[in-house]
């Protein structure tokens, strides 16, 4: 087998069809640990939501309608779709104990536990209260979240990358390409290879002929 | 917006080489000067071996100082390196990679320069990323090298699209490396690539070695594969009968269950 597969095989991680998703990537050690690859645990039974019908998107503001922390509204931070899961921020918490040494009991922190989907609701902005979304499209062709109770548009949330940067404020560096000689449209389509385009571009002249070869 | 806004990764092709190039020449006829009179040898020297690289640059549309190469550094082994500002830098800002879509809307020369500035860019980082590693340090901006190892993957497919096309326009073949679809030992059908060769198929004693048909004896093997795979394909229908079934059981509000 070629190197190169080697190596991506064994850099890939290989998830078995009966894995149980936890809130860790399971490239993670703590998500090996975890999952380790001979263990089989009970399967759970994720309700099959179609992606196109998924509503509740990373940055969003949402209301939790059971558990402990019922009827606070939180930020979405992250999303795990394999599980129906949602994690909001400083919601939803139980306390442990992080960085354990020796005598050290380490430091007593909040974390947060996931929620279901079903769990939580979109929160209208008119009226700040919980609401059903559906899928719908404007007129210019957008599709958006309209909530069911009011008929209002539930904006996307903005969410920031995770490199810092904002597009709008972007200034080139010296290594870049300014937008307009990105955008400059230099191709002529012929019927030459790019091989042939080059070494005429370049006064290259091929006398030599390529010895006979077998192909089988 | 976004689009307007998201550059490319590396050094532009026409306008900012015919830019540096005239910076750099510029700036060598203050030197020259000084310098010619002092270095003139090795300036002559070095004319030599780096003519060839500046091949293809507008140097002799620009033609200002005698024909110098396109960078002011002298020996060249600065381009293996960042620009000295940049040194010792925790984070380099660098602007999103060449998105296929940009690419096919240039010239096969524009690709071509491109790539070369790709590949030197990747050695930068390659040496950046071996020096970090020695240094045992960590090395600023690991997202620099995915970004140019996608750039020239997608101006890779770009090319490959290219002659593709051409290749069905004028032969018909879809393929550009020939193959056929042979029977091996296992009694497996695959697409087998052929190799190149300095001598014709009868006399390599290693190929005429390589049986592309099934003997009998392997039959029986078949039959039993067969009914494995049947066994396995009815085996996974029950399970996901089965699973369907208790899905329904726990969300019976959800009407198409997506398998």
């Amino acid at each position: 087998m070629r190197l190169t597969a080697l190596l991506s095989m064994a850099a890939r991680v290989v998830i078995p069809k009966d894995y149980r998703f936890g809130t860790n990537r399971p490239w993670t050690p703590a998500a090996k640990r975890l999952n380790p690859p001979g263990k089989k645990r009970r399967k759970v039974f994720v309700e099959p939501i179609a992606p196109e019908d998924w509503s509740v998107l990373r940055g969003d503001t949402v209301e939790i309608l059971k558990g402990k922390d019922k009827g606070k509204h939180g930020k979405v931070i992250q999303v795990f779709r394999h599980r129906n899961w949602v994690m909001l921020e400083g919601l939803n918490t139980h306390y442990r104990y992080i960085g354990k040494t020796g005598d050290y009991r380490g430091t007593y922190i909040a974390s947060e536990a996931p929620i279901l989907l079903h769990d939580v609701a979109l929160i209208d902005p008119s009226d700040r209260k919980p609401t059903d979304v559906e899928w719908k499209f404007t007129e210019e062709g957008e599709r958006v979240r309209v909530s069911l109770r009011t008929g209002r548009i539930i904006p996307k949330p903005i969410v920031e990358r995770r490199d810092g940067i904002v597009p709008q404020q972007w200034k080139d560096g010296p290594k870049d390409t300014s937008p307009e000689d990105t955008l400059e449209k230099t191709y002529l389509p012929s019927l030459k290879t790019l091989e042939e385009e080059v070494m005429e571009k370049l006064g290259i002249q091929e006398k030599r002929r390529p010895r006979r070869s077998y192909w089988y | 917006m976004a689009a307007s806004s998201s550059v490319g990764r590396v050094l532009t092709l026409c306008k900012q080489f015919q830019n540096v190039i005239r910076i750099s020449s510029s700036i060598n006829t203050q030197h020259c000067s000084t310098t010619l009179i002092k270095y003139q040898p090795l300036l002559y020297r070095e004319k030599s071996p780096l003519a060839a690289l500046s091949g293809y640059s507008p140097v002799s549309s620009v033609g200002q100082c005698r024909a110098l190469h396109t960078t002011i550094n002298r020996r060249g082994l600065e381009e293996f390196f960042d620009l000295p500002e940049n040194w010792g830098e925790t984070n380099v800002k660098s602007g999103a990679p060449w998105t296929a879509k940009q690419l096919r809307t240039k010239s096969n020369e524009d690709l071509h320069k491109l790539w070369y500035v790709l590949l030197k860019e990747k050695n930068l980082l390659l040496t950046l990323e071996q020096e970090a590693r020695r240094q045992r340090v960590q090395m600023p901006s690991p997202e620099r090298s995915k970004k140019v190892e996608r750039s020239m993957i997608r101006l890779e497919t770009v090319v490959k699209e290219r002659e593709t096309a051409l290749r069905l326009l004028q032969t018909g073949q879809e393929k550009a490396r020939p193959g056929a679809w042979r029977r091996n030992i296992f009694g497996y059908v695959y697409w087998y690539r052929f190799k190149e060769y300095a001598i014709p198929w009868h006399m390599n004693r290693r190929y005429k070695r390589k049986r592309f048909f099934t003997p009998k004896f392997v039959q029986p093997h078949i039959r039993l594969r067969i009914e494995q795979h049947l066994r396995e394909k009815a085996r996974k229908a029950t399970l996901d009968k089965k699973t369907q079934s208790i899905l329904k059981e726990k969300f019976p509000h959800v009407k198409v269950s997506a398998s």
